[in-house]
Parts: structure tokens; sequence; C-alpha cells
């Protein structure tokens, strides 16, 4: 560890379980549970207790059905919902078996309410719409598709986008608007927009990075966006103006690839200059080695500047000698300094980001 | 994805290479075998630089020597039976149903006469008519073009015939009518809601992905294949004198899986080892043509204002041209509309519906006029988001589809009831994968208001549909006076009319009745005799079971299940 850091990555939890690699973290934004998911097909879910020291317990564990492995899970932005992407490609959609008349859930199993077929082929990554209203999936068939939730888990397909000629590794909402990112083994990133009176399409493409793209994290305030690279780097795409984005910074703190990028609100408090705090990022990858970014933008900062970005902390060999698959910020308020990782060793870790 | 809606040649790149499955370079054949140990092979294959297999002999009692084996062809039926690849069928397609290939089929063909001719025959879809139309400098009306690419088929390219397709349509929307309603009296394991089959790419692709959808897809023949039927069964048979070998059937289509579509088994004669349409190409292809011939379809033809022959049931010729009110893709909804008003006792009222205002969703309820029950639901979808939505909507509602908890509670949505004209390409057959890209003037308007780029092509697909309505709704006696001199308004589907039908249908009528005459009876010349309607049907029940018979095997065919076994390649990540 650089002792020169401010901050370091302490283990909260360390869960074990899986029987095969962990592939995928996601927290319950609403709720104190947080989601892994492996080739061993199955979805784990943790509750834990309130900080300071918040304890982790296995809440359940749904063996979900599908008949290969579980690449990746989203929440809704309800907490209610969970989305299952798998290499059998499907789509798997899940709540909690008793509701309550307002539909809240209140207990009882997991359960798959509904199937979304259409992929051909491995489906890679699941993400929700900022409301709820969207759900976007993608898979090596190299699609990306739309789809609009709707009552009675129905859900209605919305949109087939056939943009990249190549895997499409994993797809991501904007915070705020109705914007989709996917990123894809064809080195790119694509967004899309919804066109009212026709359907949804692709406005721009971000080329820059020398090999696939794994990972895609929106900054908390939306004006900027982080890719992870097999090419070793985390690229980060500020807004320029509203259908244009630009690469204004590109980060080389990994040794292998990396394959996961997060981006959170960070630890409240002040920055150093009265600029304004656009968050933490975090990135993990094939050299195990977690790396913690604080990032910041002066208030009379040019549209095409960069942000002041500072590497806080990092931590070697997260999971000993495995590669790291997944990395997110728990988004509940008071937990914002939280990390999860999961691995090829099949191993979920909670990680709390203090200061030295 | 299996559509060719936004698919041209030059855009074929297999990313599913042709799988492993698919891939059958040795031809196998049973030789008789030495005894030796289990598992010892004999010989070991070899490959060359150049990729050829060798297999070598390596026991004692080979002599060491090498055998270049046979290379084993993908056929395209092959490639019809595998849901591995989707673009290497089409890759096979392209040098087996090709403008080339036609071409180089007519400069073979020996002359009329002589041992072996074939007599080429073409037949237009009118859609195609439409995107050749619009693309034009100043656009013409429809039936103007099809006078334009007969005369360059007859007079450059040799062809004894050239139709449109229409008349073949009109036979598909009536045998998709009986077939609703034989649907709706319970016709064993023949289900509502009725999906329209006239969509290659949408019965491609439910047999690769989606077998339970199959029972739901009419049986009823794509007017392509009715066309074959008539072409090949009816007028070479009763008029012409030809065996159906004798013919070489070529069809011009707004869509690259028509080609797919006629390779299929159940259009192909054993007897006579030939297929009902012989080669497929494409809008864009027949382009192709004229323009290598020297042909520019912006020049008039004599006679191209010229009124069309009336339609008659005792010339042996179809007419051109019968556009029914509807959609631009076949208007396979609107006649089952259409059918349904007339067979009612009680006034109907139609109410259509885009749902979110999305043109390529739209939904239709007939009502009954005084109780308001709804009698009828349907619903245009078209495109491949669309289709899937269908997909979702039917097989939650038959109970078919997958899904645990509370999907399997929920079964059986509203709008499940409704019938569906399916047409996988977005905008549906006037913006098909084969049709004309928007000529330049077009690609001007592909930038909204804040300069966001957007896809130009619906305007020109709205622009090929407004082609298609653009030439007279009907024509034929009564509207025999053509007045489309320059006259090339935006018109829309003409106003769908509840009420009866007029003169012209009798007339189509009456030449559908003599269709199913002819070819129920003996081959050989007919009489020129009038035929009156629902002529055939007058003897007892045995002969109409036969009649019944007959007609299902020249206008109905049927759907496979496509098992996937090829996916499951080992990915890791």
């Amino acid at each position: 560890m650089d002792v020169d850091l401010p901050y370091r990555v302490v283990s909260v939890a360390d869960l074990s379980g899986h029987d095969d690699r962990a592939w995928h973290v996601a927290w319950n934004p609403a709720k104190p549970l947080l989601a892994t998911c492996s080739a061993d097909k199955s979805v784990r879910i943790y509750a834990y207790t309130p900080d300071p020291s918040p304890n982790f317990v296995l809440h359940t564990s749904i063996p979900t059905g599908h008949t290969k492995t579980v690449r990746g899970i989203a929440w809704s932005p309800s907490g209610h919902t969970l989305a299952t992407a798998s290499f059998d490609a499907n789509i798997g959609i899940w709540q909690r078996e008793d509701q309550d008349d307002a539909g809240e859930a209140v207990g009882g199993e997991w359960e798959c309410v509904t199937i979304l077929e259409g992929h051909e082929t491995e489906c890679k990554s699941v993400a929700w719409s900022p409301t709820g209203t969207f759900l976007a999936s993608c898979s090596r068939d190299k699609t990306v598709w739309v789809w609009e939730a709707q009552p009675d888990a129905d859900f209605e397909c919305m949109g087939v986008l056939m943009e990249h000629t190549q895997d499409v590794k994993c797809v991501a909402w904007h915070p705020r608007e109705e914007i989709l990112a996917s990123a894809s083994y064809d080195d790119s990133i694509k967004l899309y927009l919804d066109d009212p009176s026709e359907d949804w399409f692709c406005f721009t493409t971000l080329t820059g990075h020398a090999s696939t793209v794994w990972s895609l994290a929106w900054a908390p305030n939306g004006q900027y966006l982080a890719s992870a690279s097999d090419d070793r780097t985390v690229r980060i795409w500020k807004r320029i103006t509203e259908h244009e984005w630009k690469c204004v910074l590109v980060l080389e703190e990994h040794g292998r690839t990396v394959y996961s990028v997060t981006w959170g609100v960070g630890k409240p408090g002040k920055t150093d200059s009265g600029s304004e705090s656009l968050g933490w990022l975090a990135s993990t990858g094939g050299d195990g080695r977690i790396n913690v970014w604080a990032f910041e933008e002066s208030p009379e900062a040019t549209n095409k500047r960069p942000p002041k970005s500072r590497l806080i902390a990092r931590l070697e060999n997260a999971h000993g000698v495995n590669d790291v698959n997944s990395i997110a910020w728990c988004p509940r308020k008071g937990y914002e300094d939280l990390i999860a990782t999961v691995g090829d060793d099949g191993v979920a870790k909670v990680w709390k980001v203090a200061s030295v | 994805m299996t559509f060719s809606g936004a698919l041209t040649l030059t855009d074929l790149n297999d990313y599913i290479t042709p799988s492993q499955a698919c891939i059958k370079p040795v031809q196998q054949s049973n030789a008789p075998q030495n005894d030796r140990a289990p598992g010892d092979a004999a010989t070991v294959i070899q490959i060359d630089a150049s990729g050829a297999y060798y297999e070598v002999g390596r026991s004692a009692d080979s002599n060491g020597g090498s055998k270049k084996l046979q290379t084993a062809e993908i056929s395209l039926n092959d490639c019809l039976a595998c849901s591995g690849c989707i673009t290497s069928a089409e890759s096979v397609l392209i040098t087996l149903q090709s403008h080339t290939e036609v071409l180089s089929v007519l400069a073979q063909n020996p002359s009329p006469g002589a041992p072996g001719h074939r007599v080429p025959v073409l037949s237009i879809a009118p859609q195609s008519l439409a995107s050749l139309a619009a693309a034009l400098p100043a656009p013409i009306p429809v039936a103007r073009m099809l006078r334009r690419v007969r005369a360059f088929a007859r007079r450059t390219l040799g062809f004894a015939h050239v139709f449109d397709t229409t008349f073949a349509r009109e036979i598909a929307l009536r045998e998709h009518a009986r077939e609703f309603f034989e649907r709706k009296e319970g016709a064993p394991g023949a289900p509502l809601p009725m999906l329209a089959s006239a969509c290659p790419g949408w019965v491609c692709y439910a047999e690769k992905t989606h077998g339970e959808m199959l029972p739901f897809i009419a049986a009823t023949k794509s007017p392509q294949q009715v066309m074959g039927t008539l072409v090949k069964e009816w007028l070479a048979a009763h008029y012409w004198d030809r065996r159906p070998d004798e013919i070489y059937h070529v069809a011009v289509m707004p869509c690259y899986d028509k080609k797919l579509e006629a390779s299929r088994s159940d259009f192909y004669n054993d007897h006579y080892a030939t297929r009902d349409v012989d080669c497929v190409i494409t809008t864009g292809e027949l382009l192709l043509l004229a323009q290598e011939h020297g042909v520019d379809l912006s020049l008039p033809v004599p006679g191209e204002d010229d009124a069309p022959i009336p339609i008659s049931s005792t010339t042996p010729t179809l007419p051109d041209l019968l556009t029914p009110p509807g959609s631009s893709s076949g208007s396979y909804l609107h006649s089952l509309i259409l059918a349904v008003a007339r067979a009612s006792q009680r006034p109907l009222t139609l109410e259509s519906k885009a749902v979110r205002g999305n043109a390529d969703y739209v939904e239709h309820t007939l009502r009954d006029a005084s109780s308001g029950d709804t009698v009828f639901r349907g619903a245009t979808c078209y495109g491949f988001r669309n289709l899937q939505n269908v997909v979702r909507r039917v097989g939650r509602a038959a109970g078919v589809q997958v899904g645990r908890g509370a999907a399997g509670r929920l079964a059986g949505g509203l709008r499940s009831s409704a019938t569906r004209e399916v047409m996988a390409c977005p905008g549906g057959c006037v913006g098909g994968g084969g049709q004309l890209r928007a000529p330049e003037r077009h690609s001007k308007t592909s930038a909204d208001a804040d300069g966001t780029p957007l896809w130009n092509t619906r305007a020109w697909t709205r622009e090929v549909d407004r082609a298609y309505w653009g030439g007279p709704a009907r024509p034929g006696p009564g509207s025999g006076d053509l007045s489309n001199k320059g006259n090339n308004k935006a018109s829309c589907s003409p106003t769908l009319e509840l009420s009866s039908g007029t003169e012209s249908d009798d007339r189509v009528e009456a030449l559908v009745a003599r269709v199913f005459l002819d070819l129920s009876a003996p081959t050989g010349p007919q009489q020129e005799q009038e035929v009156g309607t629902g002529a055939g049907s007058g003897p007892g029940p045995e002969s109409r079971a036969l009649d019944e018979a007959r007609r299902r095997g020249l206008f109905r065919t049927e759907y496979r299940a496509v098992e996937s076994e090829v996916v499951g390649l080992g990915v890791k990540w």
C-alpha cells in the first residue's frame, strides 16, 4: 500500500459461498441488501446492519434456474426488483413473493416473475434507468435491448439496437436523464436516446480505447462518464454540449485489464479549494488492485478542461492472486464510503475507504 | 440478427462465423473397413497449404498413398435446417439466387421451340415497383413503372411474360381470410390469434427461435409462392401448354429473405424437379440489371399510360396492380377486417389507434355499432422490436412462454387475442432490405433541429409508402380511365369501406373461381367460358371435401421448428 495516500481501503467483510467465480456485485439502493452473482448460476443476497460497523449476513441464496452463468445483476431504483443477465441468453426479473397492498415487498422467497427472451446468445449486463421505467440488456449477439417495465411484471420491447460490431459487455444509464451507454469488445462506447416518434437510436460513438471496453460508470452529476478497458486504462469522458462527449482524461494506474469501474458521491466534506466535488471513482481488474480517485472541478472550469483528479487510496491483491471482476460503491446515504468487490475466487468482499 | 431489414450485401460479415456444427468439410462414404484394434484409426486426415483435405493411410496394409477428399458443399437447405448462423445462409444464396444467375440462365436458354427451352417469366412485387418509382428523380405512378419494367424485361432481357404479384396476393388474402374463419370455428391444431405469414423473415425467425409461435402463423402461402403456383401450375399447364419445368420463373421482391422462402422444400416440385419460383432477385438487383443493360427507367415507354386490359375470367392473363386498401405490406389485416365486416349481420364500426403514436404498431378494433361490443381485434406490427412484443404477448396468452411464479399466474393479457399482420422490417414491406436506398435528395434531411443525426431511412420508407398508394387504388373496369397523367399527388391508403364490394371485386372473384376450377380439373387447355362466382362448389359433399383438400394443397404450406444445438461454444466471459 502506498503510504503517501490519504485514505486506506480497509476490509469490512469477506463473504464466501459461491461455488464458482463471482461475476458481479450490486448494492440495493433502498434497503440494506447486497447481491452477488456467479458462474454457479446462483445469486446470493446479503443483509447488513447499520454503520459504523456494518455486519453482513446471508439473507438468501437464489438458485435462479438460469441454465448458465449469471453474468450481471441490477437492482431497480425502488429496490423491489432484481434483474439477472445470464449466459443462457435470458434476462430474469425477480421480486419477493409476498407484497402488501401498495406492492411493497414484505417477505417471502425471491421468485422469478418474468423472463425476458430475445437475445440470441450470452447476456452480459443489465441496467435500470434512473426512474425504473426502462431496463437495458446487452449480449454477445452484439445487440442492446431496451425494455419498458409495465404493470404486472410485464415488459415491452422498446428497441433493439444493432450498433456494435462485437460482443457488448456493459450497459449503464445516465443518473438523471434517459441516456443509455453501452461498451463493447469493438473498443467503442455508444450513447443512445429515445426519439419519441420513432425508436431508440445511437447519437454518438466514443472511440479512444485501444481494446475491449469492459465497464462504464456515470458521474453522480451526470456530466462525466468513466470507462474501464482491456487497454489497462480508465478514460474519463466529459459532456461538452448536450449531445457531445469528449475524452478529457486517461488514468493509467493498472498493470492489467481494468474490468470494472464505479463512481460514487464519495465522503461528504469540503474540498481543498472550494471546488465542487465530483465524487470518488474506484476501479479494479486483472491485476487484483483497487484504485480510488477523488475528482473535483473548480467553478470556473471551462468546458474542455479535465476535472482535477487525485489518487487517494490503493489496495493490492484485493482477492489474493485472483482477478477482481466487479466493484461497486454503496449508493445509500451514510454508507457512501463502502465498496464491494467480487472475484474469480468466488468471494464477495466489502471494504471501507477510510482516512489514514 | 435474422432479418434483412438493415441487411444489404455489403454488410455481410459473419460475426458468428460458420459455426462448429456447420463445418462438414469431408464427405463420408461407407467403405468396407478392415478389422483392427479398437480405437486404432487406419488413416489420418491431413490438410495441405491450400486447405484441401487428404486421407492418408498409416496402417501396414495401406500403401501409404494419400487420397484427396471431396469437399462437401453446404447447400442452402443445410443452412435452412440449422440455427447456427444466419449470414452464412445469406452468402450461400447470393450465388444461388442473384441477378447474374438470371442472366446466365437466360443466356444459356435454348431458343423457343428448341429442346430444353424454358419460358422465362418475371413476377414483380408492388412494393418493388413503388421503390423503383419513388427513387426516380421525378417519381411516377407504380402503374407506369410496371409498364416500364415490363418493356425492359421483355425487350431487353427476353422475358415472355411479366406480371405483378397482386393477383396472387388477392388469392392469398382470400385464403388467409378463409383460414381465419376456420380457426375461429375451432379447426384442430390451428389456434387463434392468427399471425400473418407473408413475411419470410418473421417465419424464418419463428422457426429458428420461437417454435412455440408456429401454430399461430397462418398456413396460407405468401403471394410470391401463390404466384409460383399460378405461373407453373395454372398458366403453364392450362394456357401455355408447358410443364412446370419448362418455365423459368423469376420473382422481384423487396426482401432478401424471399430467396430463402423460394428455396423451401414445400415449394419444390419433386415430380418435375423444379421450384415454383426458380430465382428471386431484389428490387436493387433488378435496377442493377437495368443499369447494366443501359436501360433508364426514368424514360417513358410507348403505351405506358394505356388503360389496363380489363379483368376477365375468359382471358388467361393476370390483372395488373390490384391494391386492396389497408397497408402497403399487403393489407393482410385489413382484408380480414373487411371479411369480418361483410360476414356480420349487424353494422360495425372500425377504430384504429397507433400505440404510443408508433406507426409500426397500430391496433384496429371492430365494434358492434349499436352495442359497442368488440367483434374483432387486430394489429399491424412491423419491425423486429414490435415482433418481439407479439411473441411475448401471444406466448404469454397461450401459456407457452417459459416463466415461473407470477408470470404463470398472469397469463392471458387483454391484447392477446388480436390477430396480427407481422412484418420483420420497420415500416413493413415497403422498407424491405432489398429495396433501393434513399436517393441523394433524401440525405439532406438527416439531422433534427439541434443537429442530432437521425436515420433518414424512415422518411424514405414513408415516401415509398406514398408511391405504393400513389397509383390508382383499383384499376380495372369502371376505373379504366387511368387519369394519372402527371398526377402523382401523395395519397395515402384509400379509406376502408366496410360496405360490400364493387363490380371489379366481382370480376376478380370470377377470375379466382376460374383459377380454382382449372386447377381442380384435369390438366389441359380449357375452353373459353365465363365462369360465375362460386362455381365449383355445386356438387355434393364428397367432391367438396376433395375441393377443399386440393385448395389446401395449392395455397397452404407448413412450418417446422429448427432445433438449436449450436449455441454454447463455451464462452468464458
